[in-house]
């Protein structure tokens, strides 16, 4: 009987010919966006873009985009809530600071630093979500607090020295490749990713954020714990920035005092540009993955062609007010819905 | 008699990708009457209104406004004409006071062109008197009683020179007598020469308050019906395009002797100590005003509302109800009476938000994963027996009609297998027929024992359904009766009576 009746209902997507594919395009625009950001650059230098010449630099561009990737999708989740977590860069570089510093003060193997650099960024992300969601202070001044604080710690860490951390114990993660071909950190990313894709779309926790996201209020009506949901997206965040700074020291072979920072405003672009809304309940793991390729595409396109690093801020900031046009264009196709 | 015509509109066509909202539509209002619009979610009610003032933009067709065509003026020109669109929340604002909100836009200026707050208070007491509402103009709106607050709203259309009215369902979460009041007040302003067009769902008050009545259905219009359909009956009928039959309760019904749920001098914020039972199969209606008692038992009950003293029994065991998951937990379940702010996930899909009470129990399989097969068989399954309209289980809750809406929060509390389901003013802003089919559902389930709460102040639907009243003011029980020779006056009377009547 219920077999029979499922049959009837259609389960695919809404719309019709133009209308649908319009809203896939919407959808997928960061993929759009890259496709034609790859096809201008090769126009405008075919010796470093087309990719039958220079296949290279394709490569490169998920090497490049690996550390800010993993921290974008940790920050990702609390936008997806509503919420947001400003405090990456701090978390990310108090961890990674603490581990070095321990690594090399009491010579202890690199995987145990590395696994110490977790549960310190956990532990953070632990502590934020904590504020927000039982003391219900308001995300975007809390980690802003916390970052703020963070720097500060890490500043009176490395008294404004770069400490070097060189030894090949620490740094294979970083530098190496995985069979001599595809670099660890791209497989890290890919890793982080993947777990993120099955957390957000298969698990009741993900839901969780789509929900408590979406309408936060009819979320604790059904029956999901608000709290402990935030809790679990700040803390998720905290455990990103951890590993990045893994994958950033390792890679640098030091930690300094401006550690990470400028990554600070490309991760809310990367997230916003793959279509996370800032509203919350709206967002997906394959399209914020765009977002951060698109960015390091463009960012190092514009690098090679020799522009000023401010040309590059510049580029960076018009492409944000893209994305959130587009997003504004994707709620207005929804309404019409 | 023959009125002087306000407004035509002539073979309106309006589609929104494949579906065509209005077809042909011909409709002419005349001056100084109240027009009523009446039809299911859905129908075209709105893409109507909306035409007429000029928010939507019809792909055929014109609008004759006074005489003269007005199709090509923008929504900002047709206020300047007198055309107002009044819906229920949009134009109030709750914490500036009634002088500000009638004010607003049109503010008294003086010589440097600064807010002159003296006149403007002065003239917004002139307007009061005018429209014999007695408040205190320097109240914030948010605490005036809800029909004033309404009041307000429509004032602030005419102030502005409003000289067509459309009203969107302005009666709605109000009592009966509120709602009479409101009609009185909006035939008063009729009397002066102001035209309305009413859209309501409440067919016995459409029926007594309005001059002329328009069904929308399925994009088509049906003027004129005021002469044919004189009885509530008869509009209903002409509403669905098709018999309605209303649901009542089985005469020869046997109350079961199992207790479901046993309350024991449980109290809250705003109920005082109180015990009451549920019995299996049994329908309690709920009465009662906000802050009476009743929606803070039911949200007590589901664990939204804090619990300070008593005990809950359900099946004989005491149940510790901290939060709605200990609620799930013992299959109690709750509709709320918001579905925007607490049903509905609009964002979200059905078939996701049908799931989301039971993600971590029914959904729940291997290594943690969530069942996305068997969710999409729930919706499916729901979608068929509640009879949901939508293009498909993956269409956004948004997308949807109100009615459907409200289905879909209950296809997710049904999910749950609930053994007592609370259901806080389910029909509120719902088409008849939805209204029966959602009833009619519920009185199916009580079959198989689960029993329900039904809180509502629509006292015809309760007598309808209900096998039994509970009656609360002021945070206490004032009444529990068999639905046995009650009539809507009876519990007007106990309700008000305020003194504890015997439970027999």
């Amino acid at each position: 009987m219920s077999q029979a009746s499922t049959t009837n209902v259609k389960i695919e997507a809404p719309g019709l010919g133009g209308d649908r594919i319009a809203r896939k395009l919407i959808d997928n625009s960061v993929w759009v966006l890259l496709a034609l950001g790859i096809v201008i650059f090769m126009f405008l230098s075919p010796k470093y873009f087309n990719p039958f010449n220079n296949i290279q630099l394709y490569f490169n561009i998920p090497m490049q985009a690996s550390v800010m990737g993993v921290l974008t999708i940790g920050l990702a989740g609390t936008i997806l809530l509503g919420d947001i977590d400003l405090s990456c860069v701090g978390m990310m570089a108090v961890s990674s600071a603490t581990g070095v510093l321990i690594f090399k003060n009491f010579h202890i193997p690199g995987v145990m630093a590395f696994v110490i650099i977790i549960a310190v960024g956990t532990f953070l992300g632990f502590v934020n979500g904590l504020l927000i969601a039982k003391l219900k202070t308001v995300a975007l001044i809390e980690t802003l607090a916390m970052n703020t604080a963070l720097t500060g710690v890490v500043l009176a860490i490395t008294r404004g020295r770069t400490i070097t951390v060189s030894e090949p114990e620490y740094t294979w993660l970083g530098q190496s490749k995985a069979f001599g071909t595809v670099p660890y950190l791209v497989f890290i990313l890919m890793f982080v990713y993947i777990i993120m894709y099955v957390v957000w779309r298969k698990t009741a926790l993900g839901r969780s954020f789509y929900a408590v996201g979406g309408n936060a209020q009819c979320a604790r009506v059904s029956g999901i714990n608000v709290d402990r949901t935030r809790i679990a997206a700040f803390t998720i965040s905290g455990m990103c920035a951890g590993i990045a700074g893994i994958m950033l020291s390792s890679k640098m072979s030091s930690i300094n005092s401006v550690f990470g920072q400028t990554y600070g405003m490309d991760i809310i672009a990367a997230a916003v540009i793959g279509g996370t809304s800032l509203q919350g309940g709206i967002g997906k793991v394959s399209g914020i993955l765009g977002g951060v390729l698109l960015l390091n595409f463009i960012q190092v396109g514009l690098q090679v062609l020799g522009l000023d690093s401010y040309f590059v801020q510049m580029a960076t900031g018009l492409i944000i007010m893209l994305a959130v046009v587009i997003d504004s264009l994707r709620i207005r196709f929804q309404a019409r819905g | 008699m023959e009125r002087e015509t306000i407004l035509e509109v002539r073979d309106v066509v309006k589609t929104f990708g494949a579906t065509r909202a209005l077809i042909d539509v011909n409709f002419s209002v005349g001056k100084g009457t109240i027009h009523s619009l009446v039809g299911r979610n859905g129908a075209g009610k709105s893409t109507l209104v909306n035409v007429i003032a000029g928010v939507i933009r019809p792909d055929r067709g014109s609008v004759v406004f006074g005489g003269s065509e007005i199709s090509g003026l923008s929504l900002k020109e047709r206020q300047k004409l007198g055309i107002r669109l009044v819906t229920q929340h949009a134009s109030i604002v709750p914490d500036l006071d009634v002088a500000e909100n009638i004010s607003m836009g049109l503010w008294a200026k003086n010589r440097l062109r600064m807010i002159d707050w003296k006149r403007m208070h002065e003239r917004a007491r002139e307007v009061m008197n005018e429209f014999g509402l007695d408040v205190d103009t320097r109240k914030s709106v948010r605490h005036l009683t809800p029909v004033d607050q309404r009041k307000v709203n429509i004032i602030r259309a005419l102030f502005g020179g409003g000289k067509f009215v459309i009203l969107d369902e302005p009666t709605t979460s109000l009592s009966s007598e509120d709602r009479d009041n409101l009609f009185k007040f909006v035939r008063e302003q009729a009397e002066k020469g102001i035209t309305f067009i009413l859209i309501s769902h409440y067919l016995d008050e459409i029926l007594r308050v309005s001059d002329e009545i328009t069904t929308v259905r399925d994009g088509l219009v049906f003027p004129n019906m005021k002469g044919d359909a004189d009885t509530h009956d008869k509009l209903a009928r002409v509403i669905a395009g098709e018999d309605v039959e209303l649901v009542t309760r089985d005469a020869d019904k046997t109350p079961s002797a199992d207790v479901l749920l046993e309350c024991e001098g449980v109290s809250a914020a705003f109920l005082k100590p109180t015990d009451t039972k549920v019995y299996r199969g049994e329908i309690v209606g709920y009465v009662g005003f906000p802050g009476s008692g009743a929606r803070e038992i039911c949200t007590m009950l589901y664990g939204l509302n804090k619990r300070q003293g008593g005990i809950v029994r359900v099946n004989g065991k005491a149940a510790e109800i901290r939060r709605v998951s200990d609620a799930l937990k013992h299959g109690i379940c709750y509709v709320p009476n918001d579905r925007h702010a607490d049903g509905i996930v609009g964002i979200m899909p059905i078939d996701e938000n049908i799931g989301l009470s039971i993600l971590r129990d029914k959904l729940r399989s291997l290594f943690g994963l969530l069942n996305l097969s068997k969710e999409r068989d729930i919706a499916a399954r729901s979608v068929e027996t509640l009879k949901i309209k939508a293009s498909s289980i993956k269409a956004l809750a948004n997308s949807l009609s109100g009615g459907n809406q409200q289905k879909v929060v209950l296809a997710k509390v049904l999910a749950c297998s609930p053994r007592l389901l609370i259901l806080d003013e389910p029909t509120i802003g719902i088409d008849i027929k939805s209204r029966e089919e959602i009833i009619g559902l519920i009185k199916d389930l009580t079959r198989e024992g689960m029993g329900v709460i039904y809180l509502t102040n629509d006292y015809d639907e309760l007598l309808r359904i209900a096998d039994r009243v509970v009656i609360f003011n002021d945070g206490q029980i004032v009444g529990d009766m068999e639905n046995k020779n009650l009539t809507p006056e009876t519990i007007i009377e106990i309700r008000d009576k305020n003194e504890r009547v015997a439970a027999e």
